[in-house]
């Protein structure tokens, strides 16, 4: 039990207090400086080294024209991404960025990192996509000139910006959609004297009882989802002026927790577990530079989270009846700040704390205390056509728990990150090296009965070679890249049974190795009042188990739901108002155990449409969409046994002042 | 090359005559993936590893648990997940199954009866209705209708069950006491009489947890407990049926576990134990004979040894995750199972009486528990047929374990009554 920071954590805490401490005093003595309303910091002599990182974006208008409700929607539409979606409004919705595991994948609304230090993972079926000006998909991760240390540690990164708001307005959306679901949602926005904020609501409601079938050789399964239902709100808002941006965001959920779907001779002992979640966070971040060579960021966060988990029911008398309650809180600061002597040159340095709790009534189990400490130094030079970017990266895990045999043992690593692009004729080919690993979460390491105090983190060494060109003009642009890549991760955090006993427990076990190609296309055409889009992605991959060479069932061999080949097509056109959309995603097959061949998850292709049209009278607007999502009814799965919905319709009308 | 191809044919036919091995092999497969399958393994060779979808043309189900004859021609199989008790013929075929006992476990049977342990608090009967239990339950399954007759609440988290004269025996786990907080480990044995479905008596063993694999060797039985994973060790126990008749002192303690257990044709347990706890992350690795009548009668203080036949040990502890072992009750050769990687395939071991390692198959994902299909032979001996019933008061069956009416029977055909095979000729 060690309460007290380490020496070099004091220093370094030093050295970024006066780093900023220097840029406040320097922006006391030049006010002129400080008044520059910034959207987003950026040199004026040349762009942030932009291309130099692997990154998809989804923005404006192709956002808003995609068959999408959630954040995990989108995402879909990126290379390299592999969804994990249990099906229907309420499952639980992860992303995969090219076979590191859901846990290598950070997540960031307006820059600041969403957390959940209890498993690692965050639900993108929580996010909506209303208040959003753009998703990105950063691979490794985003590399701008003054960047918080968070944003270095993760393997792959995805960006929630949130829109700042032009104008005031007032908008309301009631929707229907299939299986009994209604929506209805509120958005409002000012812009008044620099000043610019949004309150948007959302309240949703939905049995989710949609109709599946298995049909193979050895089955005729048809049914309907039964304890699939839920019922969420989320309000939220966010207040921006210049470098200043804060957001308030409160979500409160409840759902059913639907099973597999396994033989039963009837549906008399069904599921009937059922799931309450209460995030809440609260966020600001100030931005601003001086002297036109001094960056400086700062960012706090504040997040309080509630889950219960109860099958404590009268009708339940077949499994174990369980009520647990699980609340974490989690407070966070970043300091960042960046020096830039030329316009082609800048070093930047961050320091991260993050304090989180985790109480539950779990037996044997005791609050779990986290201090994770974060410093990174980078350098960025952006000379010509040479564009270079090197961080070291340290990160401080220390845990304080009575739980069991105590706390883990402190963990401490540094990790470096290198990348090179060089551009010609429009052309930029750029390579990157990047390790990073994820620590243990705390029911890794904790969990009554699975934790195991003794586990390494899970260690990533990620290589990309990739090459991106832009084209633009007058009515026309164009965007093309794509990205070869190699990642290795070793000692892979998973729970497996004990030899020789009944237990399972958290284990480090496992090496695996994975080369694909990430590919994506865009083209957008703008004649006249009319509006045109092409958006592609393709994404061939092979990942394999290099655990054990002597194991010849498993060594070199596919890793379980990772497919080989995943596309995806989106068209989309517009005239005035008028907005068609179609998208097809397609998704190969993946196996989902290396026991048989027969144990895969079939090939999908999911093919949405939508139309929507908004009719403007003054300064009010009415509009009507109407969508078709898995148009084919292709009956699909991500895991096995949960069935995804197959088609399903929304209509939503729109009214706006 | 006439003769030769007679020899060839004459050896095979000596060997297959000689091992007439035949198991059939309860994978687990993966909890909600409704992946659970039959290996069947003849004579040396894997068969199927899909053997029930071959026979039936659709899937087993969701997580089976036990698997165990009943009589020459019903074989019942525990799918927990499911919540079905289903039965099969020896050749595979499905006969029937049973839905009313939630979360089953373990089995056993007498011949005329199934008797199922499970984890589950309602239990639907013939008659209707459903019985509530606060515990856990042991359920009486008439083979004549496949629906449940009795019910009768144990402990918590019932685990293994095991029959002696007439008297059920059924080792309480508490398994869900670190999930549900309202109850701890249960340390009991239950006693139950069979046919009148009523509690005789717990045996409190003060031993935590009695979970896993229970094997019989007459009166003595072979309990695991894992202890609770934290504070108090893992540790087997040797457990006299016959005494608890008259006392609660009739089991030993011993300080390894019996995670995997199965009895040879001699008598003796064999068992592979890990002790493990949370709390240091370290297990301990054993293997062990055990010769219940001596373990009993010097209060533990012989007849246990750290062997096993031949290269078994060796063998074992090369395995990536042991996840049974069984004596073939009829023949003696012994066999193994590795579930190795848990995404992949297990392995079968198979070794000889002598403990020869003679083959090792790859099956299919958690294969944990072994039937053993009598050689051709074993039930149509004359000897074990009388020509007339010994008694005209028992209930009459098929070859099926159904129950057949006295009016139905016909003359010149094989019933089972009191036990014993009848040739009915009246």
């Amino acid at each position: 039990m060690n309460y007290k920071l380490n020496h070099y954590y004091l220093q370094a805490i030093l050295v970024t207090v006066l780093a900023f401490a220097v840029t406040a005093s320097a922006s006391a003595q030049n006010p002129t400086d400080s008044i520059k309303e910034l959207h987003e910091v950026t040199v004026t002599s040349k762009q942030p080294v932009r291309t130099i990182a692997t990154s998809q974006t989804l923005g404006g208008a192709d956002l808003q024209a995609l068959s999408t409700t959630s954040v995990a929607d989108a995402l879909k539409y990126f290379s390299g991404v592999q969804i994990k979606d249990y099906g229907g409004l309420g499952g639980l919705k992860t992303i995969n960025v090219r076979s590191l595991g859901a846990q290598h994948v950070g997540v960031y609304v307006d820059g600041i990192r969403i957390t959940n230090a209890q498993n690692g993972t965050v639900d993108l079926g929580k996010f909506s996509l209303s208040s959003m000006e753009s998703v990105s998909l950063y691979n490794a991760n985003k590399l701008d000139y003054c960047q918080s240390a968070s944003e270095y540690a993760s393997g792959a990164t995805v960006y929630l910006q949130t829109r700042r708001p032009t104008h005031d307005s007032l908008s309301v959306q009631l929707r229907n959609a299939s299986f009994h679901t209604w929506m209805a949602k509120l958005n409002g926005q000012f812009n008044w004297k620099g000043w610019q904020g949004f309150v948007d609501g959302e309240y949703c409601t939905s049995r989710g009882d949609y109709p599946f079938r298995y049909q193979s050789q050895y089955e005729n399964t048809t049914g309907r989802r039964t304890n699939s239902d839920i019922r969420y709100g989320r309000v939220e808002a966010a207040l921006f002026k210049g470098g200043f941006s804060s957001h308030i965001y409160y979500y409160d959920s409840e759902r059913g927790c639907p099973g597999g779907i396994v033989r039963r001779l009837s549906g008399k002992y069904e599921n009937v577990g059922r799931e309450w979640d209460r995030d809440f966070f609260v966020q600001a971040s100030y931005q601003d530079r001086f002297f036109n060579k001094i960056l400086f960021k700062a960012n706090t966060k504040y997040t309080n989270e509630y889950l219960r988990y109860c099958t404590k029911y009268p009708e339940n008398q077949n499994t174990a009846r369980v009520d647990n309650h699980y609340r974490q809180q989690d407070a966070y600061t970043a300091l960042c700040a960046a020096y830039q002597p030329w316009s082609w040159l800048s070093f930047s340095t961050s320091y991260d704390i993050r304090y989180s709790i985790l109480k539950a009534d779990l037996k044997r189990f005791d609050d779990v205390k986290r201090v994770d400490q974060k410093l990174v130094f980078a350098a960025q030079m952006n000379w010509h056509d040479i564009q270079v970017a090197a961080s070291a990266l340290h990160q401080r895990y220390s845990d304080w728990t009575f739980a069991n045999a105590g706390a883990a043992e402190p963990l401490d690593k540094w990790t470096p990150a290198v990348s090179l692009a060089y551009t010609f004729y429009g052309v930029t080919l750029r390579w990157w090296y990047k390790e990073i690993f994820r620590a243990p979460t705390l029911n890794d390491l904790y969990y009554t009965q699975v934790g195991n105090r003794n586990l390494k983190p899970e260690d990533t060494k990620q290589l990309n070679l990739g090459v991106e060109y832009h084209l633009s003009r007058k009515q026309w642009s164009m965007d093309v890249q794509a990205d070869i890549y190699q990642n290795k991760i070793e000692n892979r955090i998973v729970c497996l049974p004990l030899k020789g006993t009944y237990t399972w427990s958290m284990m480090n076990y496992g090496y695996t190795f994975c080369r694909g190609l990430n590919a994506t296309l865009k083209g957008h055409y703008h004649p006249g009042q009319w509006n045109f889009s092409l958006l592609t992605s393709f994404t061939w991959q092979r990942d394999v188990d290099r655990t054990d060479p002597e194991d010849k069932d498993m060594y070199d061999k596919p890793i379980c739901y990772s497919p080989c080949f995943s596309s995806g097509v989106t068209a989309i056109a517009g005239w005035r108002t008028l907005l068609f959309s179609t998208s097809y995603l397609y998704v190969g097959e993946r196996m989902w155990s290396k026991a048989d061949p027969e144990d895969v998850l079939e090939p999908y292709h999911n093919i949405d449409m939508k139309l929507s049209y908004t009719h403007n009278i003054k300064k009010i607007s009415l509009g009507l969409c109407f969508e078709v999502c898995d148009v084919l009814d292709e009956q699909y799965e991500h895991i096995p046994r949960y069935p995804m919905p197959g088609r399903n319709y929304k209509l939503t009308l729109s009214f706006g002042i | 090359m006439k003769r030769l191809f007679t020899l060839i044919a004459l050896t095979l036919l000596i060997y297959n005559a000689r091992a007439q091995e035949r198991i059939i092999l309860l994978n687990e497969g993966m909890w909600q993936a409704d992946n659970g399958r039959l290996s069947y393994f003849e004579n040396g060779a894997i068969v199927s590893n899909q053997w029930f979808r071959d026979k039936n043309g659709y899937k087993l189900g969701d997580t089976p648990n036990d698997i165990i004859q009943v009589n020459e021609n019903l074989i019942a199989i525990a799918i927990n997940w499911s919540n079905i008790v289903q039965f099969i013929k020896p050749d595979g075929t499905a006969v029937a199954a049973t839905e009313d006992i939630p979360n089953n476990r373990r089995l056993c049977t007498d011949g005329k009866y199934v008797y199922v342990t499970s984890y589950g608090h309602e239990c639907g009967t013939l008659y209707g209705f459903t019985w509530y239990f606060n515990k856990g339950f042991v359920a009486k399954i008439d083979l004549s209708t496949f629906k449940v007759i009795a019910a009768c609440e144990v402990g918590y988290e019932p685990e293994g069950i095991a029959l002696y004269k007439g008297h059920l025996f059924i080792a309480n786990t508490g398994g869900y006491a670190e999930q549900e907080g309202d109850h701890g480990f249960e340390t009991t044995v239950s006693i139950v009489n069979a046919a009148t479905m009523q509690l005789v008596k717990n045996v409190d063993t003060h031993v935590p947890n009695l979970y896993g694999e229970m094997s019989q060797s007459g009166r003595y039985l072979c309990i695991n407990s894992p202890g609770d994973y934290y504070w108090t060790p893992a540790c087997g126990l040797i457990f006299d049926c016959e005494k608890a008749f008259t006392s609660n002192d009739c089991f030993v303690k011993f300080n390894y576990p019996a995670t995997y257990n199965t009895t040879t044709l001699d008598g003796k347990f064999l068992v592979i134990g890990s002790a493990f706890s949370y709390l240091t992350g370290q297990y301990e690795f054993s293997q062990l004979t055990i010769e219940p009548w001596t373990f009993i009668k010097t209060r533990g203080q012989s007849g246990l040894t750290h062997t096993l036949p031949g290269t078994l040990k060796a063998n074992f502890a090369s395995m990536d995750q042991p996840y049974g072992i069984y004596v073939n009750p009829y023949t003696g050769y012994i066999y193994g199972t590795d579930a190795g990687s848990f995404e992949g395939a297990g392995y079968l071991y198979q070794w000889s009486p002598e403990g020869q390692l003679l083959g090792k198959h790859k099956v299919y994902i958690n294969p944990g528990h072994f039937l053993a299909i009598p050689p051709d032979g074993y039930y149509d001996g004359i000897s074990s047929l009388t020509a007339e019933p010994s008694s005209g008061r028992e209930e009459t069956y098929d070859l099926q374990g159904r129950k057949i009416d006295a009016s139905s029977l016909k003359k010149g055909t094989i019933y089972i009554k009191d036990k014993k095979k009848i040739l009915y000729n009246q």
